[in-house]
């Protein structure tokens, strides 16, 4: 099996960097947007003991993005701070379920935003992702073997902190056992398209950057199905969840991306030759 | 233990053994014997210092999404954090001196929405542009930190301890502010436009941040009494001078100036001389008329409204496994 | 009205502690408002420890601690007479020693011996 060490050394192996790259993008544009909804919860969380907590770690994602898009930098895809605020909808790769709103309403005026689909939407995330960071330390791709092996030891904490909440509030009120069905069956839609590694997931596998998506998946299902058995909750389907709205993947979204962009990248944008 | 018994003490006597104690340099904790007045004192001052966090949150949070790279989105989050965790320490020492009346922090917030806590007049303000993010963590956040590193040596403990936490972190926000700042005076023509106008936007709002003049010492006024229980050290137009002191040169140093041509140091008084602000539109504008009062009022109760299923749902849990014990 | 009981419920005070390392003590740092041993738990790391090492944490309902009250405190006072047990009472060694041209083994020396006497 094929193992670089440097950028460098991955510049002579024009299929293998296609392959890293374009997972390096679903990996950075991933974090990247949940971190970015995260942020939009900031100081209107439930109590305020949990806004200090939940933006601890949308920092955290947001800095695991951040450096993926340095990754990126490196293999000589342009600025870190162009590839997270200047591309185009069409070229983000990330999930779609993962650019959807926080909930009716902005940040900035009436956000209604629905406390049930962030716990549901983190926690599905979160295990999903400790399962690809356990993965990616063993990538051929060794610089992303060993920020993986550091991204492992914050993920703990995130999946801590998303499990309490998930198994605290489902079996709580009537009221919060619906709104919590809810966001789960909401989540469970378009949760494939963040398990999938799109088009090239086979020949990410065969270059040993990641394992084989449907293992992935897998482990993803039963650790899932553990965690409702112990809870005495229904699975939406016995199948696995879909990816009604398409596959970020692959370029497609929702206007949510869109308007996120623009606010992202607003002053960004005025000037990026500037410094900021 | 009678023979030292506390409680057979008089009203007045344990008046004056409590003054004795703040004399003394002691400090007083929470559960500790203190006159009413005293606590009341603490009640008009840390409640709203600390929704003042809460709201001062607020302004900032409008430009975490937008923050112009990576870096800068990540610091003005873990900035807006912090004053989330500043109003979380605050709110508990708060919390816990109004235990004795019956009062909760849901009862803070109905307080706040209700217009009977009041926040700083700063936290009222637009805060249009990212320059206005800058003026904000450097000048807002300088005036605070004036404030709050004079009360550290409050007589208070618990404040005490709080304040310690909140000035060790307004350190990190000085620097976060002045690192934006420094971007913008060091940019392009436009940024330092940009960064210009904030500091003219925000000029009145930051004299007035430190209260009026109340230089006649009545003996009653608040101030005079805070300054009895060694809650502060110095008078509002003290705490003003001493910003315009730390801050007039460094606005001059990097080219910025501010919108009042009145100002300067009247080196026989040793004292900045200024043009007031108006206190009128002041009074306006902490009765929740400013001109962003209601629409961040409106972020809170709707942030609280939302999520009150959530708080509903595991205070029931706790109830009920509380009875089943 | 039961509501309002419910949602005060979710606000129970607990008290936070934690150290650094195994070796350190433990420390009081704040406290908090959860509706469990378990939230608060979770909650106690990012409130408090977002900058600095944590190695433990501990959270104890308020409920549950026993404190010393404003007049018992008066007990934990005692007078400035006891220099016969610490080492400042002992200072007078260090010119005794030098007489007898030997180094005081202080407590600065002592401490320095964890993990054995290094030889050299």
């Amino acid at each position: 099996m094929v193992e670089y060490n440097t950028a460098q050394e991955v510049e002579k192996d024009a299929a293998y960097k296609k392959e890293l790259v374009e997972l390096l993008y679903q990996l950075a544009d991933d974090d990247f947007i949940l971190a970015f909804r995260g942020s939009e919860w900031l100081g209107i969380a439930p109590h305020i003991e949990e806004d200090v907590a939940f933006s601890s770690i949308s920092q955290d994602k947001m800095g695991h993005a951040v450096i993926y898009y340095e990754m990126l930098e490196e293999l000589g895809e342009g600025k870190a701070d162009d590839l997270a605020h200047l591309r185009e909808p069409k070229e983000r790769k990330n999930a779609i379920i993962l650019e959807e709103v926080n909930g009716p309403g902005n940040y900035l005026e009436e956000p209604e935003y629905d406390w049930a689909f962030a716990v549901v939407r983190n926690y599905f995330y979160d295990i999903s992702k400790a399962i690809r960071l356990s993965s990616l330390k063993n990538s051929s791709y060794k610089p992303l073997a060993q920020v993986a092996k550091k991204m492992i030891l914050e993920q703990y904490y995130h999946l801590t902190h998303w499990n309490m909440w998930f198994t605290q509030l489902i079996n709580a009120t009537d009221e919060a056992k619906k709104r919590m069905r809810q966001a789960i069956d909401k989540v469970w839609k378009d949760f494939d398209g963040v398990l999938t590694l799109g088009p090239s997931a086979k020949e990410m596998a065969r270059l040993g950057l990641i394992k084989e998506e449907q293992e992935l998946k897998d482990k993803w299902m039963t650790e899932i199905k553990e965690v409702f058995e112990k809870l005495g909750v229904e699975l939406p389907t016995n199948d696995g969840p879909g990816m009604e709205r398409g596959d970020g993947r692959n370029g497609e979204h929702t206007e949510d991306l869109t308007t996120a962009l623009q606010t992202l990248s607003e002053v960004y944008k005025v000037d990026p030759a500037a410094g900021w | 233990m009678s023979l030292f018994a506390f409680d057979s003490l008089t009203e007045e006597e344990k008046y004056d053994r409590f003054l004795e104690r703040i004399n003394a340099g002691e400090k007083i904790e929470a559960d500790d014997w203190m006159p009413d007045d005293y606590r009341k004192q603490l009640l008009k001052l840390i409640p709203m210092h600390g929704i003042s966090e809460i709201m001062g949150a607020l302004p900032e949070k409008e430009w975490v999404p937008k923050a112009p790279s990576l870096r800068r989105k990540l610091a003005i989050m873990s900035k807006v954090q912090d004053e989330m965790g500043h109003g979380q320490l605050l709110l508990r020492v708060a919390e816990d001196l109004m235990r004795p009346l019956g009062k909760r922090r849901e009862d803070i917030m109905e307080d706040l929405l209700t217009g009977r806590l009041k926040f700083h007049n700063v936290f009222h303000m637009e805060a249009p542009t990212w320059g206005d993010a800058g003026v904000i963590a450097w000048l807002v956040d300088g005036a605070a930190i004036i404030s709050q590193t004079m009360m550290l040596t409050t007589s208070y403990a618990p404040y005490g301890r709080a304040l310690k936490r909140i000035c060790a972190e307004e350190v990190f926000h000085a620097q976060h502010g002045e690192a934006i700042v420094m971007a913008l005076a060091e940019g392009t023509d436009e940024q330092r436009q940009m960064l210009q106008d904030a500091v003219n936007r925000w000029w009145e709002s930051l004299l007035m941040f430190f209260g009026p003049d109340t230089s006649k010492r009545t003996g009653n006024s608040n101030q005079d009494k805070n300054i009895m229980y060694k809650l502060r050290t110095k008078s509002n137009e003290e705490l003003r001078q001493d910003f315009l002191t730390k801050y007039i040169p460094r606005i001059h140093s990097i080219g910025l100036t501010v919108p009042d041509e009145t100002l300067h140091y009247d080196e026989e008084e040793e004292m900045w001389v200024y043009q007031q602000p108006d206190w009128d539109k002041f009074k306006q504008i902490v009765s929740n008329n400013g001109p962003r009062s209601q629409a961040r009022l409106r972020l809170r109760e709707i942030s609280h409204e939302n999520n009150e299923w959530v708080r509903e749902a595991l205070g029931k849990k706790q109830t009920m496994q509380t009875a089943s014990v | 009205m039961e509501k309002k009981e419910h949602i005060d419920a979710f606000y129970q005070e607990f008290e936070v502690f934690s150290r650094k390392n195994s070796s350190a003590p433990m420390q009081h740092q704040f406290s908090l408002l959860a509706p469990n041993h378990e939230m608060a738990l979770v909650m106690a790391k990012e409130n408090f420890m977002r900058r600095e090492p944590v190695g433990d944490i501990w959270v104890v309902r308020r409920d549950n601690i026993t404190k010393v009250s404003e007049e018992d405190k008066e007990m934990l006072k005692r007078m400035d007479n006891k220099d016969y047990r610490e080492t400042k009472g002992y200072g007078y060694l260090k010119k005794k020693w030098r007489q007898y041209e030997q180094q005081m083994l202080d407590e600065k020396e002592i401490m320095s011996w964890a993990g054995g006497i290094k030889r050299g």
